[in-house]
């Protein structure tokens, strides 16, 4: 057996169940979940930089629904569940600095956060090792990403690039520079010669804006 | 070029981290050199990171979580990420930088077999054994076939066998099916994970039976 034994063995391979969850995403809960990402790189921010604790509380609140729900899917046990949540949440406060906004979404950089926490603890569990040797494995892999694909996925849709043509010249630039031409926040700031916060609150403006749009269009 | 990689379903597992530490380490170390791998694994996160944060999850009571949050963010010692400095080792005179994913990795000693050098590393992943082997120019494992498994993931040099050449990152995994004798064209070092011991398999290699147990 190379695979470790899953613990609910009748669980539907993750792999399926992403490609429908994918699948059926529509237009407005990919336009949203761009919006989320925008508030998450906030707090992200705030945390990172200013240790603001209420920002954690609501990192830790979006997420831990979430946490809990893979640690039960993975160790069929509520108190490791808990404890998963609990350590890969210290994780993302104790390592909030490391993370690179410019290049990274904060959903897969946490994701990977409680993908190596649950990591450890199943090598704990099967093999008595303490040993944690998750940020050996995964240490290059895990910080530099760039998550504009993922983006560009969410954005490349007919009905939004109609959208995104009628924004103010200024955040259309940065729409499009970051979700079409795949720039990074930080190539797109000396290409245009702004500052990098201005791109940030630019693109922050713009998918408030689009959001609305969207909103309007589907309600 | 390297044209031996992971299966997807590796992949897949690996990104998922459901793999045992000894193939996510070979895995981790074959993706440090190969960028289509790279790439692979990380649309593989990105989508796991959506299905993760996709779940429909029960309504929770928020305020329980108070206490915990308090105590998470009382804690002011924040993860500093010093580079760590390259693991050098030496073998028969050769020197050799290892991969960062085996850094915390123990290594026993070398136990050397003519031309054949070999250092267990203690992954602790039960039948499994992890190795590092080194092969000086022009050494060869006896032709064998496999009673498990055999991956090997080539770090450095070159070797062949009767199948094809291989070059640094291919990552070879073998079963039952294959039987081999692999020649080093370069003075090489391997990693390579077994989960039973080789069968050699041809006239007086047959000797070999019992030193199968100690290369793998
Ligand atoms: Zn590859």
């Amino acid at each position: 057996m190379i695979e470790k034994s899953r613990q609910q063995s009748t669980e539907t391979p993750q792999g399926s169940v992403m490609k429908d969850v994918a699948a059926t995403q529509t237009s407005e809960q990919r336009l949203l979940s761009a919006e989320q990402q925008a508030q998450l790189c906030d707090w992200m921010d705030r945390i990172a930089n200013q240790r603001d604790r209420k920002a954690f509380a609501c990192l830790f609140k979006w997420f831990a629904p979430k946490v809990l729900h893979l640690g039960r899917q993975r160790f069929g046990d509520a108190s490791q569940a808990q404890e998963l949540l609990q350590e890969s949440m210290a994780n993302v406060w104790r390592k909030a600095h490391l993370f690179n906004s410019e290049k990274g979404a904060v959903t897969t950089w946490i994701y990977t956060l409680v993908r190596n926490q649950s990591f450890d603890m199943l090598r704990k569990m099967q093999t008595n090792r303490e040993d944690n040797l998750s940020e050996d494995i995964w240490q290059q892999h895990s910080n530099e990403r760039d998550d504009s694909a993922e983006f560009s996925d969410h954005l490349l849709d007919r009905q939004l690039v109609e959208y995104v043509e009628k924004l103010p010249e200024e955040q259309k630039n940065v729409v499009k520079g970051i979700y079409f031409q795949e720039l990074s926040q930080e190539e797109l700031a000396n290409q245009l010669g702004i500052p990098l916060g201005t791109v940030k609150s630019r693109l922050r403006l713009a998918l408030g804006k689009l959001k609305a749009h969207m909103g309007e269009h589907h309600d | 070029m390297i044209k031996y990689h992971p299966s997807e379903q590796i992949l897949q597992s690996y990104v998922q981290g459901e793999l045992c530490a000894s193939l996510s380490v070979a895995v981790s170390m074959h993706i440090d050199m190969c960028p289509q791998c790279q790439r692979l694994a990380h649309q593989f996160e990105t989508s796991c990171a959506h299905s993760f944060i996709g779940e429909e999850s029960d309504p929770q009571n928020e305020d329980s979580w108070d206490d915990l949050i308090a105590q998470i963010t009382k804690d002011a010692l924040f993860d500093e990420r010093p580079a760590p400095a390259p693991l050098e080792i030496e073998v028969k005179g050769e020197q050799f930088v290892l991969p960062s994913s085996l850094h915390n990795v123990g290594l026993s000693g070398w136990l050397k077999l003519g031309k054949l050098s070999r250092s267990r590393l203690d992954l602790g992943d039960g039948k499994l054994h992890a190795s590092l082997l080194h092969i000086e120019k022009g050494g060869s494992v006896p032709q064998h076939t496999h009673k498990g498994f055999e991956l090997t993931l080539l770090l450095s040099g070159e070797f062949k066998d009767e199948m094809d050449n291989y070059v640094p990152g291919d990552f070879i995994m073998l079963d039952g099916e294959h039987e081999h004798s692999p020649v080093a064209t370069e003075s090489c070092l391997c990693f390579t994970l077994a989960d039973d011991a080789l069968h050699f398999s041809q006239g007086l290699s047959q000797l070999f039976n019992p030193i199968g147990k100690l290369i793998y």
